[in-house]
């Protein structure tokens, strides 16, 4: 290993990476990622196109109604239309939730009968019509629970006392903001590193590799370090822009945060440059690294959907990911705020660490240093 | 037409010759939504509940008989709430619940009894239905459907399970399509480019129109025979997705749309001179049109400006077109707005994307 060399390999990186305006790439994409995605994405469903079909228009259908349109989870329109009509709605995707008082609300209710109310949401969306459905069971059982008043027996029954740990407010910001930073994380570095051989490979540049006494681990350790050295201050952006944009809490420990972000960078730099030392050619090296980044990176984050209730290969998968460990590790840095003192934390740094050190020699092993 | 034709089989002579990308073409419309499909739901599955017991324990496990598979994995005894508390915190439990001591009197005497709930909600969503659960096993442990004055009938249009897996691997689908198609046609001309044979095609005595719309023509054949292999073998052959539209008008919606993502392709080409520079644009314009179309969370529910832009999205009228022909089986007239969306934004990027790509010849 000699530093001469690298230096020399580095600032060479570095005035191929000013000139090539590849750092508008470097600097503004995350910035760009994580404020489209942090303010696109939302779990939480508010606004539902809600139909009311009141066919009673009594004391008491009004009353549920208003409490309805009092809530944010509803958009209401009231509507008396067939029930026909009502579904064609749904199906158009013009309404989310169509809920049907019956002509005989008021009047069960006094008789103390039965009263049956319809609501029927749009399954094309599985989570949102559950959500919804249970939304509008809520409201609808608040509604009857209050209008009883206290003597009833439904007010001795046992309630829920729940506590919602981490993110009391049940922010989506909170929830999406620290696995979004892992994903950006991911994917940027991953593809900047990974144009960095390969380019040299179609312009055959990479021949001056092949000709020069310079070693494969010198090689490989002045491609990476620039990377790795640009991509460090988004990590200090990111979390600024975490902190001071979506007002997220910050529980944990800074340092353990830059600590992983930087070996996280180290990994997925040496996802890029694996998928561009097995490829031949620029453009099955990206299709390969957005496939081994981009879907993961979302989907066996633990973002959007927790680890523990996969099932089957995907459970498997997402250990095999890297990602998955940050994942936890920022939600930890950002929500939870155990830091060092979590036994899990620890254990999950050093697969982190470990995952580097594999990949590299990965890398390290397959990058040949003569024409194949 | 025969020099169409003759560009066309080249293109696709060179597809073939590349076997690494045929792999990688066939493992993402394959194996990718296999995956997405039966892995992935955001619905709340398999919740891993930990209890706290300090009652005796008579309703208490009543209560807990009711948490069953598909929803609630079997409860975890644990001795105290710290234990309890350190594996919410390592995502090994996603929500606990504690009995109190005096839980079993309280409910026998009717003098509302409190159970206590800790979620870990770093997951909202999933935290959130977990609770509605909770609450429905509760209602139903103590009878209270049958006490109460309302029945309400929940149906779930359409799909009546809800299955989480038709959604995710028909949206993955759909992703996968505009992802592929940009990079391909994009790709089909920036490597002449890069390999300096630029300079020959221009050098041909062929309309550059020709060129470019054969090009692209073989691209979308690769695509098509895909997308058909997605969803004959995936879909429909191991998931056994419903569709309840007309077929036809998906086949057409999803020929037409990627005549859209094509334009984007050749939009990108026209501007970049290197294969990492498609990259580059293309991660940076297909990420927030993928992410920003609804297929992952309602267009209304977004912030206001971000829900304006969507609409020029052409994915979304494509994503929401196809939802509506598999699971809504919406009228084909009741269709115009998806197909005028796609026609409308797609022409429209076709052609600039055209204009931009010929000036180039």
């Amino acid at each position: 290993m000699r530093l001469s060399v690298i230096r020399a390999y580095f600032k060479k990186e570095i005035k191929e990476l000013y000139r090539e305006n590849l750092l508008w790439y470097l600097y503004g994409i995350p910035f760009l990622f994580i404020i489209l995605f942090g303010y696109g994405i939302r779990m939480e469903v508010v606004d539902s196109r809600t139909l009311i079909i009141d066919y009673d228009q009594s004391k008491s259908s009004y009353e549920l109604i208003s409490k309805f349109e009092h809530s944010k989870y509803y958009d209401v329109d009231v509507a008396t239309i067939p029930t026909k009509e009502g579904l064609d709605k749904i199906k158009r995707n013009e309404k989310d939730l169509m809920i049907i008082i019956d002509s005989n609300l008021q009047e069960n209710l006094l008789k103390g009968q039965k009263v049956h109310i319809g609501v029927f949401s749009d399954g094309a969306f599985p989570l949102r019509a559950k959500t919804l459905e249970g939304y509008a069971t809520g409201t609808i059982y608040d509604f009857f629970l209050s209008k009883m008043g206290s003597s009833t027996q439904l007010n001795k029954l046992i309630m829920i006392n729940n506590r919602n740990l981490f993110n009391q407010g049940m922010r989506d910001e909170e929830m999406i903001i620290p696995g979004l930073i892992a994903f950006i994380l991911l994917v940027v570095p991953a593809m900047m590193a990974t144009f960095l051989i390969v380019r040299e490979k179609e312009n055959g540049t990479i021949f001056n590799f092949y000709a020069s006494p310079i070693t494969k681990s010198e090689f490989l350790i002045s491609k990476l370090l620039p990377v790795l050295l640009l991509q460090t201050v988004n990590i200090f952006v990111l979390w600024f822009i975490a902190i001071y944009m979506f007002d997220l809490p910050f529980r944990g420990s800074f340092v353990l945060y830059v600590a992983t972000s930087f070996i996280y960078l180290i990994i997925s730099s040496s996802i890029g440059l694996l998928a561009s030392v097995v490829t031949s050619s620029q453009i099955v090296a990206i299709i390969f690294v957005a496939i081994a980044t981009v879907i993961p990176g979302f989907l066996y984050s633990g973002m959007i959907m927790p680890i523990s209730s996969m099932s089957g290969e995907a459970y498997v998968i997402a250990h095999l990911y890297p990602v998955m460990y940050l994942t936890h590790l920022m939600y930890d840095v950002f929500l939870v705020g155990d830091g060092f003192n979590g036994n899990q934390n620890i254990s999950y740094f050093f697969i982190l660490i470990l995952y580097s050190i594999i990949l590299f020699i990965l890398s390290y092993i397959t990058l040949g240093k003569k024409l194949k | 037409m025969r020099i169409f034709i003759t560009v066309l089989k080249k293109e696709l002579l060179v597809f073939m010759r590349m076997p690494a990308l045929v792999f990688l073409v066939l493992y993402v419309f394959t194996i990718e939504i296999y995956i997405a499909g039966a892995g992935i739901s955001l619905e709340a599955r398999n919740i891993t509940v930990g209890v706290v017991d300090y009652s005796s324990r008579v309703n208490s496990s009543k209560i807990l008989n009711h948490l069953q598979e598909p929803n609630f994995k079997t409860p975890i005894y644990y001795t105290s709430q710290e234990k309890l508390y350190e594996d919410i915190k390592n995502k090994k439990i996603m929500i606990g619940i504690v009995f109190e001591s005096d839980f079993d009197q309280k409910t026998y005497k009717n003098i509302g009894a409190k159970l206590n709930l800790l979620l870990d909600s770093t997951a909202s969503a999933q935290a959130f239905l977990a609770q509605l659960y909770l609450q429905n096993i509760l209602l139903e442990f103590q009878n209270a459907y049958e006490l109460s004055p309302i029945v309400i009938d929940n149906h779930k249009l359409f799909s009546p399970n809800a299955k989480f897996t038709y959604f995710m691997s028909i949206t993955e689908l759909l992703a996968i399509i505009t992802l592929i198609t940009v990079l391909l046609s994009a790709s089909v001309f920036v490597n002449e480019k890069e390999n300096e044979t630029w300079n020959l095609m221009l050098l041909m005595p062929v309309d550059p129109k020709i060129i470019i719309l054969a090009k692209i023509f073989s691209q979308l054949i690769i695509i098509t025979i895909g997308t058909m292999i997605a969803i004959g073998l995936i879909i429909f052959g191991i998931f056994d997705a419903p569709f309840n539209g007309s077929f036809l008008m998906f086949i057409l919606l999803t020929f037409l749309y990627s005549f859209t993502s094509a334009g984007i392709g050749l939009f990108v080409a026209a501007v970049s001179s290197t294969i990492m520079e498609v990259a580059q644009l293309s991660i940076l314009i297909m990420l927030p049109l993928i992410f920003l179309s609804g297929a992952w969370t309602p267009v209304y529910a977004m912030h206001p400006i971000l829900e304006y832009l969507s609409y020029l999205s052409p994915l979304k009228y494509y994503i929401e077109g196809s939802q509506s022909l598999f699971f809504r089986g919406t009228d084909i007239i009741d269709l115009w707005k998806y197909f005028a969306g796609v026609i409308v934004l797609g022409g429209f990027i076709f052609w600039s994307g055209m204009k931009k790509m010929g000036k180039l010849f």
